[in-house]
């Protein structure tokens, strides 16, 4: 039977559709014939409906005219199939035509589906002959929603168009939201916010007068945005009823029904009817965080809301997953949800998501801000295949954005033992709840959760989601795949398979608080220590693998008896690695100080060698003075002590012209001297701050330098800009929220280095926000104006506006452009890894770097490399490294100090073929060097006395010219680097001349 | 690998004793286990003009390429077996040979030059020269050798590591005798300042300096321009603003230029941002 009537409805005559999908939707009336009556009841609606479109199905696809012709549910919801035709040829991709079957006007009687009436039988629905006597039916208002959205599909749309009638604003503005939530992925699933709801929102607006036809689209955008941030629909819905109708059903009855209410304007489809309450706070809450960053001066709002995408594992801080939905059965099963099951047409997916959310919120409360859900979505499917299941859907995805400071509590305090709640906090959190005593007397029910080190602690939701989703939801831990920190196994060291570091940090800091008190109140000393400052990054927290306080053993060394010194010995494989903690120690000014730049060298080494003498003398520690430094042993930590006088760079400036003026000049020497002990003690004082504030900043800035020297790259940029760079990230989020997890943090890095325009942009890092936006305009005009002449990659700060100083030599444009598709080449083989649960996960792979594009590798013995434990991969045999973990010694021989004969190796390869060569090396234990030869020095070249370092004379077309002289500097790799080199490993012959 | 170490031996043969017009090329090795050899290029020194001290000609041999691991006395004992050496330099690159010999510290200031350097090697004979010259007939000259082994790798950085170590009353001591030094030169300048001050030289100028009993302002650029500052402050307070016709002409003209300017500056910007519109939302 042909249908009654075609009309086109939807976001098409009304001029919203966006890109990527833009559909047609078109109502398709079924003739009133094919119907009977109480058609109404157990789905014999919906599946006359599916009935009839299977047939229009058929029947199109013997026809050419289209290129495909496809099922798939409206929104994922299995109860509505709808058919996709596509048109041939190129097209194909461009357009959807959606047909949706709805049943002609008058047809149901309204009042049967009011959401508390009942239309499934339970009896029916379970398969039974006889119905239970005396049963009450529960009512089923999803199933009722959903047929009388049908009816409703063409008064939706005249409604719809006489809003946007004389109002082009509306056309934009929704288009906007639209791209809005597309970026936040909630408009697409099984209870989505679609395209439909929030036109009919700016309707409602239009209609409460919070909206007026003049608006432009920004501003229908901003009011939309700060309503729904202000109203909470899971609470008080709202209606689009215009007059009130006593028979109608009133908003309570559909609040008690649904967990969001919207109703339209006949008063009896509540079109939020899928969402889950959480789904709609995290559209509250990305609306009121929109909201701020739209009112936020500093960043550029369009670009933060509607042109970055914000796909679940970027925008959470903990991700997991749920493996296998047909799990949910069991739930529905536990949590006895058959009249749940019988709403939703036995989809228990739909049917267990809302309790088992509101469970987690529960269980969460206090530690996260957000629990939000993934949308089930069901794919389309040709014609002749058999229609998706409900576990079709995939795996189902949890996102949890938390409250940092609160989200790695020990404990869940309860109520009081004599409470009528105790039972209730009893029940809920099973057997871990015990009664405890508190310091403040009272006797409390609590629950206490196992966790040692902060890297423990971070995995506390990991232990309750488990826990609750096992307890009350039947759900066992194997089908849950939790992402929360499976990347900080490669900042975790040896043998201690617990921490990450973070004790190890605080303990370091510990010890040069110390340090520095007894410093100040050294005596004897003819001037004042007027400040102490760190500059390591063990002192900000973000060193790839801090420090242990280590105790040499002395047969494993070599010794030097008269001064008390431990030397590495030739026998032995290369000692642990000690890392000198460098911290600046300022004097005072003082008329004594010489002004002449030698004599400041000089007497800056008596500092040296005094202080040296006074700490021993006075607090028993053992030093080592140099020229340039001393090195205290302290805990087990050794401290480099650099004097400084503040006056020293202003002096290495002076200069005087032939006319006897003093002038300041900006020399090599005296701009190393500031970096030093002015701009580096600035930034990690800064840092240091940012990590009070952002307790995982250290983790996060570790996991990306780990990352960067895995990938080789570590000598190719400074690494205080790559901790500008994570602070960035905490400083400047949006559209994000400042990451609570390193692993968030760690792939938000990866896409900032991904897809940062470093040609046109400045990136500016607001530490301690020292910059005004009128600051920021200004740089950003001036940086556009001097572009060419600036670094390829540019860093501004409050304190350093105008030079970048930690990228103007490193890195170079070829180092920036391979560190850009690396980060994009890692994130995506990354969040395929962590959004896929099935598979197994080996996310070490985004940190072992590709080796086949070099030219020459040196392979290095692994016993001279002290860093060796360091290396992303465990390595399977370590050797002694002639120290012990100890943190207690008075009075021992002075540790071997900053000794890596890597770093010496490649320092002596660097000085000899700079000019030939580049040299990459992954200095946490690498144990390869890859070489790549310079294309440009390989040309041949004529001869000129001050080009022939390591070259060769040789004729080529009767002209002498100089070319590298390959061989010979093969040999020199293992000569140079005697006892470290296994073998040089020549790969490519593209040096063949 | 068989084709590679038969290219090798072909480049080898290739080269021998090739060189730019005026050196001769030495062939030179680390050790006898070495196959391919590097090639130092050697000319007699030349001056361009003066006479340098350091590097008297006739009796220099300039030595171009010397590999990173010879050291100074390698080549000391490489080119001994041509006459003997009076010295050896070895710099980055080539330069004037005068280098005023500053008491040197064993502390300070004390840069190596690593990587391919550049030496002069200093007969005492003539006779060395030409000798020198003529080695490039023999084999390939021998760095390191059993009876004079040369520190390469790990020898060679625990060696240095170990000489980082300095002795704290040798540093004292110099540290000390620099500062006594320092301050008596001091002394003494301020003692020639103080004889001077207020005294007119033979043309009637007297010398105003910061410590006299009027110091004068320091001749800083800081100060000068804080100088030129007021001045200009000043005779800005004199002139009249827009009082001539001219000079309202001239104001109007210079707004109507930056307006343009700046209309120019902004179009620049529009087309830059439109250039580099990234607009895919979707």
């Amino acid at each position: 039977m042909p249908p009654t009537e075609l009309k086109v409805v939807g976001s098409y005559l009304l001029g919203t559709c966006i890109r990527p999908e833009i559909n047609v939707d078109m109502a398709v009336t079924m003739p009133r014939e094919i119907f009977q009556d109480k058609d109404n009841l157990n789905q014999r609606y919906h599946r006359k409906r599916a009935l009839y479109l299977a047939h229009i199905a058929q029947h199109l696809s013997k026809q050419q005219l289209f290129g495909s012709v496809k099922f798939a549910y409206m929104n994922s919801n299995h109860l509505k199939p709808i058919l996709l035709l596509r048109p041939q040829g190129k097209d194909e991709k461009m357009v959807t035509v959606r047909l949706h079957a709805c049943p002609a006007p008058g047809l149901f009687k309204p009042s049967r589906f009011y959401p508390s009436k009942n239309n499934i039988r339970t009896a029916w629905f379970v398969e039974q002959s006889t119905p239970k006597e005396g049963a009450t039916e529960p009512p089923t208002p999803h199933y009722n929603n959903s047929i009388l959205c049908d009816t409703m599909l063409l008064s939706h749309l005249q409604f719809l168009s006489s809003a946007a009638t004389d109002f082009p604003g509306m056309k934009d503005g929704v288009a906007l939201l639209k791209v809005w939530l597309n970026q936040r992925q909630l408009s697409k699933g099984l209870g989505c916010f679609s395209g439909f709801m929030v036109s009919m929102l700016v309707a409602y607006l239009l209609m409460k007068r919070k909206i007026v036809k003049m608006m432009s689209g920004y501003q229908v955008l901003r009011s939309t945005l700060q309503f729904l941030a202000t109203t909470d629909l899971s609470v008080t819905g709202i209606s689009l009823v215009k007059d009130v109708d006593p028979s109608l059903p009133v908003l309570d009855d559909f609040q008690q029904a649904f967990e969001v209410v919207f109703v339209d304007p006949s008063g009896l489809v509540n079109l939020c009817a899928d969402m889950t309450a959480s789904k709609y706070h995290q559209v509250q809450f990305e609306a009121r965080y929109s909201m701020e960053i739209l009112d936020d001066r500093m960043v550029d709002g369009f670009q933060a809301l509607l042109m970055t995408a914000k796909p679940m594992l970027r925008a959470f801080d903990h991700v997991f997953h749920l493996k296998h939905v047909s799990k949910l059965q069991g739930t529905c099963k536990k949590m006895q949800l058959l009249s749940e099951l019988m709403d939703r047409g036995g989809n228990y997916v739909a049917a267990a998501l809302p309790f088992i959310v509101s469970l987690l919120v529960r269980g969460l409360s206090g530690r996260a801000l957000l629990v939000v859900h993934s949308l089930p979505q069901t794919p389309e499917w040709p014609i002749d295949a058999e229609p998706p299941k409900h576990k079709d859907v995939g795996p189902l995805t949890f996102g949890l954005l938390f409250y940092p400071d609160f989200a790695a509590s020990m404990l869940e305090k309860g109520p009081q033992a004599d409470h009528p709640e105790a039972l209730d906090f009893r029940t809920f959190w099973g057997e871990k709840s015990e009664l405890r005593r508190f310091q403040d007397g009272s006797i409390r029910e609590a629950v206490v959760w196992e966790a040692n080190t902060a890297y423990q602690k971070r995995l506390i939701p990991e232990q309750i989601v488990r826990h609750l989703l096992k307890l009350h939801a039947d759900i066992p831990e194997s089908s849950i795949c939790y992402m929360g920190a499976l990347l900080e196994s490669v900042i975790r060291t040896g043998k201690e398979a617990s921490g990450t570091g973070e004790e190890a940090m605080v303990s370091v800091v510990r010890a040069y608080d110390d340090l520095s008190r007894k410093l100040w109140h050294l005596k004897e000393l003819p001037l004042m220590v007027s400040s102490v400052q760190g500059v390591h990054p063990a002192l900000r927290y973000t060193d790839v693998f801090p420090p242990i306080p280590m105790k040499p053993i002395y047969s494993f060394h070599a010794q030097i008896k008269t001064k008390h010194m431990l030397l590495p010995s030739e026998k032995k494989p290369c000692p642990a690695y000690i890392t000198p903690l460098k911290m600046i120690c300022h004097m005072e000014g003082s008329g004594q100080w010489p002004q002449g730049k030698d004599a400041i060298k000089r007497i800056k080494a008596a500092f040296h060698l005094q202080l040296a003498e006074l700490l021993q003398q006075q607090h028993q520690l053992v030093c080592r003075p140099a020229v340039t430094h001393t090195d205290v042993y302290k805990d087990g930590y050794v401290f480099r002590l650099q004097v400084a006088y503040h006056r020293e760079p202003l002096i290495l400036k002076e200069v005087v012209t032939p006319e006897g003026m003093l002038k300041y000049q900006d020399t090599e020497e005296s701009r190393q001297l500031e970096v030093e002990i002015q701009h580096m003690p600035y930034v990690t004082s800064s840092l240091h701050g940012l990590q009070q504030q952002h307790p995982v900043f250290g983790s996060a800035c570790r996991l990306a330098k780990r990352w960067v020297s895995a990938h080789l790259l570590g000598d190719n940029i400074s690494e205080e800009c790559v901790d500008l760079l994570v602070a960035f990230l905490f400083l400047h989020p949006a559209p994000f929220t400042p990451p609570s997890s390193p692993q968030v943090g760690f792939l938000r890095f990866l896409d900032l280095l991904a897809t940062f325009d470093w040609k046109n942009n400045p990136l500016i890092v607001n530490l301690n926000a020292g910059l005004t936006d009128a600051d920021c305009a200004e740089i950003k005009s001036k940086f556009a104006a001097a572009r060419s002449c600036l670094p390829v990659m540019f860093i501004a700060t409050p304190k350093d506006r105008w030079s970048s100083m930690w990228t103007q030599e490193r890195p170079s444009a070829q180092i920036l452009q391979r560190l850009t598709v690396l980060a994009s080449e890692s994130l995506h083989a990354l969040e395929e890894q962590l959004m896929d649960p099935l598979k197994t996960q080996d996310v070490k792979m985004v940190f072992r770097p590709p080796l086949d594009f070099y030219d020459v590798l040196i392979h290095l013995n692994p016993n001279q490399i002290p860093r060796h434990l360091e290396s992303v991969d465990q390595p399977v045999k370590s050797f002694s490294r002639g120290v012990v973990k100890n943190s207690t010694a008075d009075k021992i021989l002075f540790p071997v100090v900053d000794y890596d004969p890597v770093q010496c190796y490649l320092r002596e390869l660097r000085d000899a073929f700079s000019d030939l060569a580049l040299f990459f090396y992954d200095k946490h234990g690498g144990e390869v060097i890859a070489v790549l030869w310079k294309p440009l020095s390989f040309q041949p070249q004529p001869f000129k006395v001050s080009n022939v370092k390591g070259r060769m004379v040789t004729t080529l077309n009767d002209k002498l010219v100089c070319v590298p002289n390959v061989e010979a500097i093969l040999e020199d790799f293992e000569v140079l680097g005697e006892g470290l080199v296994k073998s040089v490993e020549a790969r490519t012959e593209k040096w063949t001349i | 690998a068989t084709s590679r170490r038969a290219k090798m031996a072909a480049s080898v043969e290739r080269v021998v004793g090739e060189a730019p017009a005026g050196y001769t090329a030495l062939a030179v090795k680390f050790g006898a286990r070495q196959r391919s050899p590097h090639y130092l290029l050697v000319k007699e020194h030349q001056l361009r003009e003066g006479a340098g001290t350091a590097h008297p000609p006739h009796r220099t041999l300039f030595v171009l390429n010397v590999p990173p691991y010879c050291t100074a006395a390698s080549l000391t004992r490489l080119f001994s077996r041509c006459g003997d050496v009076q010295s050896v330099d070895m710099c980055d690159k080539p330069g004037p040979g005068e280098k005023e010999e500053k008491l040197k510290s064993k502390f300070f200031n004390c840069e190596t030059v690593t990587g391919f350097r550049v030496a002069y090697v200093v007969f005492k004979k003539p006779a060395g020269v030409r000798a020198a010259k003529a080695l490039s007939q023999e084999g390939p000259l021998l760095i390191s050798t059993e009876s004079h082994p040369v520190k390469t790798g790990v020898k060679k950085w625990i060696a240095s590591y170990a000489a980082s170590i300095v002795d704290q009353e040798e540093l004292k001591a110099e540290v000390d005798a620099y500062m006594q030094d320092y301050d008596k030169k001091i002394e003494e300048e301020e003692a020639k300042a103080a004889k001077e001050e207020g005294v007119p030289d033979e043309e009637g100028w007297v010398k105003v300096t910061r410590r006299g009993r009027k110091p004068g302002l320091p001749r800083t650029e800081a100060a000068n321009l804080r100088l030129l500052e007021k001045e200009k402050q000043k005779r800005a307070r004199k002139e009249l603003l827009n009082f001539y016709a001219w000079q309202h002409r001239e104001t109007k003209r210079e707004h109507i230029a930056q307006l343009r300017k700046k209309f120019e500056e902004d179009k620049q910007r529009i087309a830059l941002m439109r250039a580099q519109r990234k607009f895919r939302p979707y």
